[in-house]
């Protein structure tokens, strides 16, 4: 093989100098979320996971709406929103993962060594990832909530919910279905972010998946067997999941332990927590 | 401003191990700098602490007279190599660079021309986990060669390349550094660096040993030594001698004479009349003047098997 | 050097047998050297004992002793349930019309109607309208004193179940099925014989049939004899996404009519007296009038195994002492999947494979190695949450009583599961060598199954199924209390207390192993064919 002679371009003004950068020190998060775009659309793996997600979403909404009837002669409450959009919960693993790897990957490879020397900014850093992370979730969240809730529409319709019995159809122009729906896109995102938060700070991609999961559903198995009325209404306050998922609720709102919209705030909380303690780690550890 | 690396009292500890201790040295543009030390020296540590992955204890670590965080665009600055390794193995080498490029405001022409300039071609658009050592090395290179930076600093670029290869880095090197770019590159193959490198800068458990041209290191450490063959030797003994010289013998016709010029001994024998088929002053390599300097440096060390024989 | 012989090299080492045992000490090297890995089985162990200390400690419930009145909490406000005979919680409030039995003897009588009143809406304090619960019970009974939790042995016609011989709480056999009318009467009889006692049943009156025969150790000489009516409380059962939530708990009452009456035996002929047994426990509603030889009792209550978590966290099982164990297996799965995804990471696993090349036995020291440390890790963690809790829950809450050998079941099977999960991560990490794919594949089949069975997210239909298939199905070996089919209740998985699992403890375990065998055997697969 001839490898290529170096050409000599000439003597030493042809090469930049350096310019003053004192004054003028633009942030970068442009480019910071050109190179981190380019680096998610380029993994094959992003793309098979985010779609394992919706197919899980919709998959197990659509078995819990296949697996839900009224026995004649018992009282039945079922938020046909709610049962619909049931997949989230495993789809919010999924989410977890890809969240997780678009941080554990590079320091298991080493390769956020390139990206710090590249983008020495690292709080930027962490904001690019989050952001390009976020549009990708929202956007697989949107299909997979769109899906589920019009399976939900369908199966539901055919084992019973139907206006003659007194269930509306599913139907997005119903306020709180509407809320349901997005509010479960941003449920979504907000784990996608308070996972990408965890593994920024933990940095080994097994660890910081056991620590969101075990997040998640720490407060409502707790919750559930802690018989004090007062402990257990606050567990499900605080608790990541159990606070977000109020968002899904359409009926019997009274009964829940945190209204809808404040339950997804606690869930925002959490991720912006975890997104701060992952960007103190990454400034102040050594890459 | 001019592209220089200056690195000054730079201190680091990594739990009880002082990585480095005092570090300081200037590289200057239109030479290659080599950077080499045994083991455990610092070298890596002081590359990482120039482009500001690692924080050093105390000291400083300026490019061009700016601290690393403070530059915009800091690959059109700086271009490093320091772990051909870190990729993702499941995306294209292209892509990696394509990446680099856009964190840079840079485009897929400017990755192109990289591409050829380091000699990758069409191997460019495998998987970066199927490369080879070599193949990873140039793609190293390539990466640093993105914003076409002033200064390039390089982790033991020889690694892994085949003969021709490393003929080729050599004369690649000494270009970068003709058109007057800063180039520091550290290295344990004596042997690469002694026809690459123009200054050498030698470390030590964490502290800088020496910092000298490789010229003025061979010197010191050739010892001014000659070597004649002659048949007449105990005559050409007597006569250098006799000129103020020291004299060993090595062999039946092989002498080793300190204190004299190589021209002054064949000016001597030629008048004596005494024959001679060799004299040849002893240049020492890169590689005997670093064992040297760097004896009481050494941290680890094997102990010698029991056949091998003394050098 | 001289061109000839060389002498070969001979080895200064003696080589070792190559010994499965030389294998496992390896691993265990391997294991033990990573601090990491240390404490993250010491995380496991903290982390269980701590959740369930809190899942104790924050079971007492509050009540008010009456509307308007001061809030109290803890074993103030519930009265501990009486304990039968075979040490379980019992209820037993019933109206007893009796008399004293000396000696051997019988006791008969005759059904002709059974009907009560249950509540007719939602809330204290409703009316009552005409109604039957299903386990609305009238018969004879002979029960070795009024003393609550004494043993019994009764013949009974009840409203949905037919007639049933019960004895002792916990037994239950079936007798002639069909509903008592004023056409259809039924003839109950129970002869006592020592501590023997059968029970007859007849839809004549001539014609006996043997329904059971008990025998009740330790019954004294002098019993009492007679007949009983109760009615357990009725609850209003709701399907719910929520799994099914009780409703209201509001007291039932039920009115049998007897007549042919007779009470045979070395005794000294008596009058009957009725009283209510079982005062504190019950709601006190009985009584009866005698016309002639007819019998009108009425009563409320029930003589029945007591079913935990229907007073409101006034009591728990010793399975909430295990709630930690999600969280510890989370942090087991983690250690266990990294202890060979790590392998594959550094490329560490060929020089693990060069030094054995008989893979099989590298994977079966390796999870021998594995399981043991989780088991042991189970083990302490179990034990210590099982020991501290009961201690922390004494004088706050009432927990409900087990036998020591359904407490060590819980135990041990709580180790064995993380054991057998921990084996269960080690294969998964090997079939896919990505750790945080690995993890999340275990902890969603086994967690995430636990966690919408026993939270009642799914309804209960799909709850059943989901922990009778999945992994988390070992969770059955936490279930402190058995079930119990002549008691009316929401037996759910979990709801502050409960604990009933749909498969029996060791049947539950069993399908993790399955499982687990699963895996192994398709690592074991791919660990051979694969290029390392």
């Amino acid at each position: 093989m001839r490898l290529p002679v170096p050409a000599n371009t000439g003597p030493a003004d042809t090469v930049p100098a350096l310019a003053d950068t004192a004054a003028a020190r633009p942030l970068g998060l442009a480019e910071a979320l050109h190179a981190e775009w380019t680096k998610t659309r380029t993994i094959a793996s992003t793309g098979w996971l985010l779609l394992a997600a919706i197919a899980l979403t919709v998959a197990v909404g659509a078995a819990a709406a296949a697996g839900t009837s009224c026995p004649p002669g018992v009282a039945c409450q079922v938020d046909p929103a709610k049962v619909s959009l049931i997949g989230i919960d495993l789809g919010q693993a999924v989410v977890a993962i890809v969240a997780v790897l678009a941080i554990s990957n590079e320091y298991s490879t080493g390769m956020i060594r390139i990206t710090l020397s590249a983008m020495p900014r690292r709080t930027v850093v962490l904001a690019a990832k989050a952001a390009v992370l976020g549009a990708l979730v929202l956007a697989a969240g949107t299909i997979a909530v769109l899906a589920s809730v019009l399976a939900g529409r369908l199966i539901l319709s055919g084992h019973g919910f139907t206006p003659a019995h007194g269930y509306e159809l599913l139907s997005l122009g119903h306020g709180p279905v509407l809320r349901a729906a997005a509010g479960s896109v941003l449920y979504l995102a907000l784990i996608a972010l308070l996972s990408l938060g965890v593994a920024a700070a933990v940095r080994d991609s097994a660890v910081a998946i056991g620590i969101v999961l075990g997040l998640l559903y720490l407060f409502p198995i707790v919750a559930n067997v802690v018989g004090n009325a007062h402990w257990h209404r606050h567990l499900e306050q605080i608790g990541p999941m159990t606070a977000g998922l109020a968002i899904q609720a359409t009926t019997d709102l009274n009964s829940l332990p945190i209204s809808p919209w404040a339950g997804l705030g606690v869930l925002a909380a959490w991720a912006a927590a975890a997104v701060l303690a992952g960007g103190l780690v990454l400034r102040l550890r050594d890459a | 401003m001019e592209a220089t690396i200056e690195v000054s009292g730079l201190r680091k500890r990594f739990g009880p191990v002082l990585a480095l201790d005092g570090m300081s040295f200037t590289v200057v543009p239109g030479q290659v700098t080599g950077f080499v030390g045994p083991n455990g020296a610092g070298k890596s540590t002081t590359m990482r602490v120039i482009i500001g992955l690692d924080a050093a204890d105390e000291g400083t670590a300026l490019i061009g007279g700016q601290p690393y965080a403070s530059l915009r665009h800091p690959l059109s600055y700086v271009g490093a190599l320091l772990d051909a390794a870190a990729l993702q193995p499941s995306r294209s080498a292209r892509n990696h660079l394509l990446w680099l490029a856009h964190s840079q405001g840079l485009g897929a022409k400017r990755v192109d021309q990289v591409v050829e300039q380091a000699g990758l071609g069409s191997a460019i658009r495998r998987k970066a986990g199927g490369f080879s050592l070599g193949m990873r090395q140039r793609l190293g290179i390539a990466a640093a060669l993105l914003g076409d930076p002033p200064v390039l600093m390089m982790d033991e670029p020889f690694n892994g390349m085949d003969p021709e290869g490393i003929v080729w880095m050599r004369g690649f090197l000494r270009s970068l550094a003709a058109q007057g770019r800063a180039v520091l590159v550290s290295s344990h193959l004596m042997s690469e660096l002694q026809d690459a490198a123009d200054h050498l800068v030698v470390v030590g458990r964490g502290q800088v040993i020496a910092d000298t041209s490789v010229a003025e290191l061979i010197a010191a450490a050739s010892g001014g030594r000659v070597t004649v063959r002659t048949t007449a030797r105990t005559e050409a003994t007597t006569v250098l001698a006799h000129a103020g010289a020291t004299i060993a013998v090595t062999d039946r016709d092989t002498l080793v004479i300190s204190g004299l010029a190589a021209e002054k001994i064949v000016a001597l024998l030629g008048e004596s009349g005494l024959p001679f088929s060799e004299v040849s002053p002893h240049r020492a390599t890169l590689e005997e003047a670093y064992m040297e300097l760097t004896r009481d440096a050494v941290e680890f060390r094997a102990t010698a098997a029991a056949g091998e024989a003394a050098r | 050097m001289t061109a000839g012989t060389v002498t070969p090299y001979r080895a200064g080492q003696q080589p070792a047998r190559d010994g499965f045992a030389q294998l496992l000490r390896a691993e265990w090297t391997k294991f033990r050297t990573v601090r990491g890995w240390v404490i993250g089985l010491l995380v496991a162990l903290l982390v269980m004992l701590g959740l369930g200390l809190f899942g104790a400690a924050g079971s007492n419930g509050s009540c008010q002793s009456t509307s308007g009145g001061p809030t109290r909490s803890g074993q103030g406000c519930f009265t501990a349930p009486p304990v039968g005979p075979g040490g379980e919680a019992v209820s037993d409030s019933f109206y007893f019309v009796r008399q004293s039995l000396a000696g051997n003897g019988s006791v008969t009588g005759r059904v002709t109607s059974l009907a009560g009143l249950i509540p007719a809406g939602n809330g204290p304090g409703t009316a009552t309208k005409p109604g039957l619960v299903p386990w609305a019970k009238a018969g004879i009974i002979i029960k070795a004193s009024t003393q609550p939790g004494s043993a019994y042995a009764a013949m009974m016609v009840t409203a949905d179940h037919g007639v049933r011989m019960q004895d002792n709480f916990t037994g239950d056999t079936a007798g002639q099925p069909g509903a008592v009318t004023a056409s259809d009467p039924r003839w109950l009889r129970l002869t006592r014989s020592g501590d023997t006692i059968t029970g007859y049943d007849s839809a004549d009156g001539t014609h006996w049939t043997q329904v059971g025969t008990v025998a009740l150790a330790g019954l004294p000489a002098t019993v009492q004899a007679g007949l009983f009516a109760a009615s357990p409380a009725y609850q209003a059962i709701s399907e719910s996404l929520g799994g099914g939530e009780n409703g209201t708990i509001a007291p039932s009452q039920d009115t049998a009519v007897f007549d042919h009456v007779s009470l045979s035996g070395a005794s000294p002929a008596g009058t009957w007296s009725g009283d209510y047994v079982g005062a504190d426990y019950g709601s006190g509603i009985g009584g009866y009038h005698q016309t002639g030889g007819r019998f009108t009792v009425t009563g409320s209550g029930d003589i029945a195994p007591a079913v935990p978590g229907q007073a409101g966290g006034e009591d728990l099982t010793v399975t909430v002492f295990l709630v930690g164990t999600f969280a510890g297996l989370i942090a087991v799965i983690v250690v266990a999947t990294m202890f060979i995804t790590a392998e594959y990471r550094r490329g560490l696993i060929r020089t693990t494979l060069t030094a054995s090349p008989r893979r099989g036995r590298v994977l079966a020291a390796k999870a021998i190695v594995l399981g043991s440390v989780a088991f042991v890790t189970g083990l302490v963690a179990a034990a210590a949450a099982v020991f501290l809790g009961t201690q922390l829950a004494r004088g706050r809450v009432y927990v409900f009583p087990v036998s020591w050998l359904t407490e060590l079941r819980m135990v041990v099977g709580t180790a064995a599961l993380v054991a057998v999960v921990a084996v269960l991560a080690l294969a998964v990490g090997t079939m896919l060598r990505r750790s945080a794919a690995a993890v999340t594949v275990v902890i969603v089949a086994i967690v995430l199954p636990y966690l919408l069975g026993v939270v009642s997210v799914l309804p209960a239909g799909a709850a059943d199924w989901v922990l009778r298939i999945t992994p988390a199905a070992a969770f059955a070996v936490q279930q402190a209390v058995p079930q119990y089919s002549q008691v009316t209740a929401l037996y759910s998985p979990g709801g502050g207390g409960g604990g009933y699992f749909p498969l029996a403890p060791w049947a539950g375990f069993a399908v993790l192993c399955g499982w687990a065998a699963l895996a192994v055997a398709l690592a074991l697969v791919l660990l051979r064919r694969r290029d390392v």
